[in-house]
């Protein structure tokens, strides 16, 4: 009886583990691998989900023109969610399900992430997340997701780390959305509030989709702060510098990584002159950066091109992860090998930003972060640290 | 004192455009009966265009000007011909419903035909400060202020004045009579939608030249609707100084209440003045026989 059950347990996980490899093999012919992908590609937050997959393209390119994976093209799908989370979920079944990908990368925004981690785990699909790195992405680590980045608190801590030590005994002001991620850039920057006992003189926070900020900076203006943490995503930022260029006023200003693009540099004018910025990828004025662009030229669009951004490079840097993992398994690869090889990358550079290392129960990039500050007369950030 | 003034400005600046947004609003449902959602989205592609037209055009601000203008009459021209016109008769539920669809089919345009970059429109005007004392105004928010103040008095004379605009009162009190009184209905809604079109396109345009042009403009819209409602739905001078009076409030809860009040002042004081006057500060009282 006994060595009836374990022969019958055997054929049992035998037949689990072979119905695992077949799904574990879609989104794989002879001549193709296909690739899914999930972007805001249309709404403001385009800005981002655009030029990740710009990023993905340029990878893929690459791959391809070098023949593809072991000889197989990469076919890459792209499903737009308009972030709105549940068109996440449903482009994010829809490329699993209906186009059969064998990977996935990018996914939206943060909280369309979340959202959709279930499904990602449920599928088991491995998924390289690149866009929006939040710590409920990686912690706990789920077995097939693995995120390039930094998070939002780190980079904050960072960022007014750097201030602070630069302004010493200044007043501060902070203004931050009011959203879960104006909550993230809050907490970042009380950590720091409280380790270093910063006077903060002025807190505010406005209403995602605000445009006119005058009262908000008056307010700034009115309590002497001398450094200010400007907390908006892009137009906001822009709106805010403006504003204190009205004013006459130019407190010593860090802004957040999604609003560090070169066309916000060109809106703010002077007034956005000797902003402070951190990052965990290359700005485009440094050799990297500009060595990023050179090679992605040929491999887009001139329109592609031109909606280049730094989350191109995240983009970039995620699809080169997988791509190389889904390479190292040879001519038949599958989910299970693909995770275990994302799972071995260490220190990969990808030329767009510090090397890249995940490990067992590793599944956060943790990426090197550095300061920068914009420079109005080349329209550019410079790293400063 | 001076920053009681500076609030005052700010809010006098942001107003005008969500007075001329309003009154945009409010034109639609007093020749139409009709409230459209897809202003906001309208105010924001005729910024775009214009901002198409003065990069290629080289900032030329007589061309920007004239071609916004044209690309506004016929966007509204269209959008009544295509979109508009089929529904009449239909629910006025089902007619709004449109609207909406319209205001999200427009709103998605502008990354397939654009892009998702904040843009500034760059008309060689508009983005100088003026310093009176140690109050700084941009150029072109003294524009949009004298611009709204200067519709106000033009709108005011056309409704009183001229037969077209006797005939889109009369159509906006009784379509039937006025049909029998040899008034083309159709006509004044086009009329409508195209000059609502161009009141809102001048909105998007100041909004591009003294702030920036960028996918989120479309929320003006919906800051300019508490406007017209404040003014009264079917006042359009009234929804102009509506708008002057929710940009006020707004910066001035935002300024001495705290920067979270700014958005919820405006609404707040609709609310309160829906209350004791349903049919706005200036809207008629709709009076019906039993």
């Amino acid at each position: 009886m006994k060595a009836y059950l374990t022969t019958a347990s055997l054929l049992l996980a035998g037949a689990l583990f072979g119905s695992g490899a077949l799904a574990a093999e879609q989104g794989i012919t002879d001549t193709e691998i296909v690739i899914g992908d999930v972007e805001p590609l249309t709404g403001p937050p385009a800005l981002l989900g655009v030029a990740a997959s710009i990023g993905h393209k340029i990878a893929i390119a690459e791959a391809n023109n070098a023949g593809g994976i072991n000889g197989r093209k990469i076919k890459y799908v792209l499903e737009d969610d308009g972030y709105v989370t549940a068109r996440t979920i449903q482009g994010v079944k829809k490329v699993i399900d209906v186009d059969k990908a064998f990977a996935l990368l990018g996914i939206s925004g943060s909280g369309q992430s979340i959202a959709v981690m279930p499904v990602l785990e449920k599928a088991g699909i491995p998924t390289v997340i690149d866009v929006a790195p939040v710590k409920f992405l990686w912690e706990p680590p789920r077995k097939n997701v693995f995120v390039v980045g930094q998070s939002y608190e780190e980079g904050i801590i960072h960022l007014v780390n750097y201030l602070a030590d630069k302004n010493p005994g200044k007043k501060w002001g902070l203004i931050t959305q009011d959203d879960d991620y104006g909550i993230t850039v809050r907490d970042g920057f009380d950590t720091v509030v409280k380790a270093k006992k910063l006077n903060v003189v002025y807190s505010g926070n406005y209403k995602k989709g605000q445009q006119d900020f005058s009262s908000d900076m008056l307010q700034l203006k009115g309590s002497g702060a001398d450094v200010f943490l400007a907390g908006g995503i892009i137009a906001e930022n822009i709106a805010m510098m403006k504003e204190l260029e009205k004013l006459n006023v130019k407190p010593v200003t860090g802004i957040f990584w999604p609003g560090r693009v070169e066309p916000v540099l060109k809106l703010m004018g002077p007034a956005g002159d000797g902003i402070y910025a951190v990052d965990y990828v290359e700005p485009f004025a440094s050799a990297a950066g500009k060595a990023f662009l050179e090679k992605a030229k040929p491999l887009v669009s001139e329109n592609e091109f031109k909606g280049i951004n730094r989350y191109t490079m995240t983009g970039y840097a995620a699809a080169k992860l997988l791509i190389a993992a889904i390479e190292r398994c040879g001519k038949q690869p599958t989910w299970t090998c693909t995770i275990a090889e994302l799972e071995k990358t260490k220190n990969v550079e990808t030329g767009v930003m510090a090397p890249i290392s995940f490990g067992p129960g590793v599944r956060f990039s943790n990426q090197k972060l550095q300061i920068m500050q914009t420079d109005t007369a080349t329209l550019s950030f410079k790293p400063v640290n | 004192m001076q920053y009681l003034m500076q609030l005052l400005i700010s809010g006098l600046a942001i107003g005008a455009i969500y007075g001329l947004i309003a009154m945009g609003f409010s034109v639609i449902y007093k020749s139409t009966g009709l409230v459209n959602f897809a202003q906001g989205e309208m105010t924001m592609i005729t910024a775009y265009i214009a901002w198409t037209i003065s990069t290629t055009v080289g900032g030329n601000l007589f061309l920007v000007s004239i071609g916004a203008i044209i690309a506004a009459i016929l966007l509204g021209l269209v959008i009544e011909r295509v979109v508009m016109r089929p529904m009449l008769g239909e629910p006025v539920f089902a007619t709004v419903m449109v609207t909406i669809g319209l205001a999200v089919i427009l709103r998605s345009s502008i990354n397939f035909i654009w892009d998702a970059y904040p843009h500034g429109l760059d008309v060689g005007f508009g983005r100088d400060i003026v310093r009176i004392g140690t109050i700084g105004v941009r150029t072109g928010q003294i524009a949009v202020i004298t611009t709204l103040l200067l519709m106000l008095v033009a709108i005011w004379a056309f409704f009183r004045y001229s037969k077209f605009g006797v005939a889109m009162r009369a159509v906006a009190a009784d379509d039937r009579t006025a049909l029998l009184m040899g008034i083309s209905a159709p006509r004044v809604h086009a009329a409508a939608w195209a000059a609502s079109s161009v009141i809102a396109g001048i909105a998007g345009v100041f909004f591009a030249i003294s702030y920036d042009l960028s996918p989120a403009m479309f929320q003006l819209g919906l800051k300019a609707f508490p406007a017209t409602i404040l003014g009264g739905l079917d006042a359009v001078l009234g929804s102009g100084i509506g708008g002057l009076l929710i940009g006020i409030t707004e910066n001035l809860a935002g300024g001495y209440l705290g920067s979270g009040m700014k958005e919820v002042a405006g609404f707040l004081m609709i609310i309160v003045v829906l209350m004791i006057r349903p049919f706005g500060i200036f809207g008629e009282r709709d009076i019906e026989r039993v």
